[in-house]
């Protein structure tokens, strides 16, 4: 099927279309969440309600961009609303402790493990993903576009609305800022 | 302060996402987002039953009376002038209205 055959389908309300749709993105959009989120379930909700949107607002969709771009600018977009909220709430987690939340923690730090990794490098990349989570968030887009997800300049440029030199200083300020917070790491 | 990591082993740590595989998504993904589509649409259909809205409605409602009551309690105080020192009469009445003319058969 073509974008344009699935673009018809999808304004025109048929399932299939919005099933072929799901298949051929679905991996995508899951990996993209899933390396900004670094957290399985949540990059799951996220991934789903991507496919929602597009689902809902594809009539919305003028076809000046790839339907690629427009699928990856809206899971970038999701998983950090969803970033932003759970910092917002970790600032209150206080209170819900406080009054009682059945004494569940909101977070829960842990080691995140992308399923990819070679076995030997795993230590060492969740080391990484640590520190990519403390860059500024074009850094940290342009980085896991770039690093988890495999995109070219172009493509990222394209999904982050700006050219493909910006993207390559983004990506160069990114791995020199990671850099500089290992070597500050603490012995 | 002291640096725990050698260059190689900064070099080593920045490289460790060369060769990774995407992740993909988890199974039966497509039947579980359509398992979440689905009650999107059940609930908007049974908002009238659902107990937020309900209550909303009913503290509307109970706002409006108890506004309604207050300014009609507010009501004859406005029309103080008046004296109400016996119930009305249809003699009272017609001297108000100076209806004691007699019939026009007298």
């Amino acid at each position: 099927m073509t974008e344009q055959e699935l673009l018809f389908g999808l304004r025109h309300g048929e399932e299939s279309a919005f099933k072929e749709l799901v298949t051929q993105f679905q991996d995508k959009v899951f990996n993209t969440a899933l390396g900004l989120l670094q957290h399985h379930t949540e990059a799951e909700d996220i991934a789903q309600e991507v496919f929602i949107q597009v689902y809902r607002s594809i009539q919305n969709f003028k076809g000046e961009s790839l339907l690629s771009t427009w699928i990856y600018r809206i899971t970038v977009t999701k998983s950090l609303d969803h970033l932003r909220s759970k910092k917002r709430k970790k600032r209150f987690g206080f209170l819900s402790n406080l009054f009682g939340d059945n004494n569940i923690p909101l977070y829960e730090p842990e080691d995140f493990n992308h399923p990819g990794i070679l076995q030997e490098k795993k230590e060492d990349a969740a080391m990484l993903f640590k520190l990519i989570e403390l860059l500024p968030e074009n850094q940290r887009i342009a980085f896991i576009l770039n690093k988890v997800e495999e995109l070219s300049y172009r493509e990222i440029a394209a999904i982050l609305d700006t050219t493909e030199s910006a993207v390559d200083s983004l990506l160069q300020r990114a791995k020199q800022n990671l850099r500089k917070k290992l070597t500050e790491l603490p012995p | 302060m002291q640096n725990k990591f050698t260059e190689e082993r900064i070099n080593s740590i920045m490289e460790s996402l060369g060769g990774m595989q995407p992740a993909v998504a988890p199974d039966f993904f497509y039947t579980r987002l359509k398992g979440k589509m689905q009650p999107a649409s059940e609930k908007k259909t049974f908002l009238l039953l659902r107990p937020a809205f309900i209550t909303a409605t009913l503290g509307v409602l109970l706002i409006i009376n108890v506004f309604s009551l207050l300014q009609t309690a507010k009501a004859p105080k406005q029309d103080s002038t008046v004296v109400y020192s016996k119930p009305a009469t249809i003699e009272s009445f017609a001297t108000a209205y100076d209806m004691n003319t007699g019939s026009v058969y007298e």
